[in-house]
């Protein structure tokens, strides 16, 4: 089922960036000048869905999850462009903006000592560790 | 009338929507050729299959067989497949009937899961031990974890990023038919044409099951979960803003005694997907109607369980085109088993395959129904393949040895 129509050329279907200050009600999504929370523009959520999305997102992102913090600002970039369009949503992306650097940079100062460091600076422990190694194991590696 | 403006609308916006459709397929099947191409070339792989799966069941191939032999191996072998890809369709259909939709939804969702973590994550193991990538186990497996739960969450859920979503699902493709070109060649090829057949009975007779799902999700309205790959909508200046965007998913199975976690690795059967999707679509009301497959995957253990993909292509509500994961996945087999020979089949497979998908989304055009997307092109696509084996390569060789060409 279609839901609404809009003939307005400017309506960019792809990527919705219009800028625009001053937030439209969302209930009825006529109006081409509106900023949309999402990526997808007019094919994204609505701005109450939103919200209940960046929340959700965010608190899911606890459970190891840097990768669904960055698609939370994926997701959500143009509210991280339009500062004060969204405060609610922005709220929450900063935060999984920030919650997914933090974890990234450990993760990547982690994986990096590893793989630069070798076996030089960790000694047998490194064999133990090593993926391939693991692999090789748990006969993991043999596939056909 | 509007009911004059759709035939049209597909056909103005043609080229739009036909790269839209062709670039996830080319980009499935690239992928599938490039793995083929780093995981195979190991030349100390053994060439028998330590590989089991109920595509093998009935007949293993091994090099010492006659192609006689071979050939009625790999026929069995087919219907054995093609057999259980329809009972499991009919379980869909009856739990489609039974209104278990919230079943098949977390069914689906914990499929993704699997299909995501295990094939996924064998294939990374694969490639790490290829290339002796200095990755520890930790790292790993907290990437892996994070890439197939963000994956889940992409399949499952109704509204998310469309291309995040998009991407998923070619991954999961990608994987899925990785792991189909390792079965043994002749059931490889003989299981392709027998599922092209399958495909044209199942979405056109009407007692197919694919049609009876399609008619029951019809008549009552409702939309089928399933793997759909769905592109993006185009939205024209003219015509109506379509503000929603759909996404099915749906994946169904049948657990006998599930047992997932202790599989291991070297019994790891793959899974068998396929789907079809019927969509139909009428101006003004929209209507859809989707029909798959399940996806089976049997263990030695006889563990079985199915997923569903939907294969077919058709239109979605949103006037975007609709590809089923199987159509994917079995193109993507084709073109992985011709790169397994060489790579001038794989172009000869490639061109036969768009200009198979081609000609069936002009046929979509016309018929403004819902049309199984596989016999076309599979049927190109193997012709194809033996013709430039068996004539093409050695007039290319020929010409080339001899400085005549290239």
């Amino acid at each position: 089922m279609e839901d609404s129509r809009s003939d307005d050329p400017n309506l960019n279907p792809i990527r919705n960036r219009n800028p625009n200050p001053t937030p439209n009600p969302l209930s009825t999504i006529i109006s081409s000048a509106q900023v949309w929370p999402t990526i997808d523009g007019p094919l994204g959520l609505t701005e109450e869905a939103s919200v209940d999305y960046a929340r959700r997102f965010y608190k899911f992102g606890f459970a190891l999850l840097p990768w669904l913090w960055f698609v939370n600002c994926f997701y959500f970039w143009p509210v991280l462009r339009h500062a004060r369009a969204f405060p609610q949503i922005r709220n929450y992306v900063v935060r999984s903006a920030i919650g997914f650097s933090v974890f990234t940079a450990l993760l990547s100062a982690w994986a990096l000592t590893f793989s630069i460091g070798g076996e030089q600076l960790f000694g047998p422990v490194y064999d133990k560790l090593v993926m391939y190694n693991v692999a090789d194991r748990l006969g993991l590696s043999g596939l056909a | 009338m509007d009911r004059n403006q759709r035939p049209r609308s597909i056909i103005d916006s043609l080229g739009e929507e036909l790269i839209a459709i062709l670039t996830p397929v080319s980009i499935c099947m690239f992928t599938v050729v490039l793995l083929v191409c780093i995981l195979n070339s190991d030349p100390s792989s053994s060439s028998s299959a330590s590989f089991s799966s109920i595509a093998t069941a009935a007949y293993s191939e091994s090099d010492s067989d006659s192609s006689w032999d071979k050939f009625v191996g790999a026929f069995l072998n087919s219907l054995v497949f093609v057999a259980a890809i329809t009972v499991a369709t009919f379980v869909l259909v009856l739990l489609f009937y039974l209104r278990c939709v919230k079943f098949l939804k977390f069914y689906m969702g914990f499929s993704a899961f699997i299909v995501l973590g295990n094939l996924g994550g064998e294939i990374l193991v694969l490639l790490i031990d290829r290339f002796r990538f200095p990755i520890d186990c930790i790292t790993f497996l907290i990437l892996l974890f994070n890439f197939s739960v963000v994956g889940v969450f992409a399949v499952f859920m109704s509204k998310f990023s469309i291309l995040v979503t998009q991407g998923y699902l070619v991954w999961i493709g990608v994987l899925v038919a990785y792991f189909f070109t390792l079965l043994p060649e002749w059931t490889t090829w003989v299981l392709l044409v027998a599922l092209a057949l399958y495909d044209i009975a199942a979405v056109l007779l009407p007692v197919g099951p694919l049609r009876l799902l399609v008619e029951m999700a019809i008549s009552r309205d409702e939309d089928i979960p399933a793997l759909v790959y769905e592109a993006r909508p185009v939205i024209r200046n003219d015509s109506r803003l379509v503000q929603r965007r759909v996404w099915r998913e749906r994946r169904s199975s049948q657990n006998d005694n599930d047992d997932i976690e202790d599989r291991t690795n070297r019994n790891e059967v793959v899974r068998v997907v396929r789907s079809a999707e019927v969509d139909e679509e009428r101006v003004g009301s929209s209507e859809r109607a989707e029909i798959s497959v399940p996806l089976i995957d049997r263990r030695p253990d006889q563990v079985e369980n199915s997923e569903t993909f939907l294969e077919g292509i058709g239109l979605g509500s949103s006037g975007a085109i609709k590809l089923g994961l199987g159509d994917f996945i079995f193109y993507s087999v084709l073109v992985g088993r011709a790169a397994m020979y060489d790579l001038m089949t794989v172009y000869a497979c490639y061109l036969a395959i768009i200009a198979g998908l081609g000609i069936t989304l002009m046929l979509l055009s016309v018929y403004q129904k819902a049309l199984p997307a596989l016999p076309v092109s599979i049927m190109l696509g193997v012709v194809f393949y033996f013709l430039a084996r068996l004539l093409l390569e050695v007039f290319v060789v020929q010409c080339s040895s001899n400085l005549v060409m290239f």
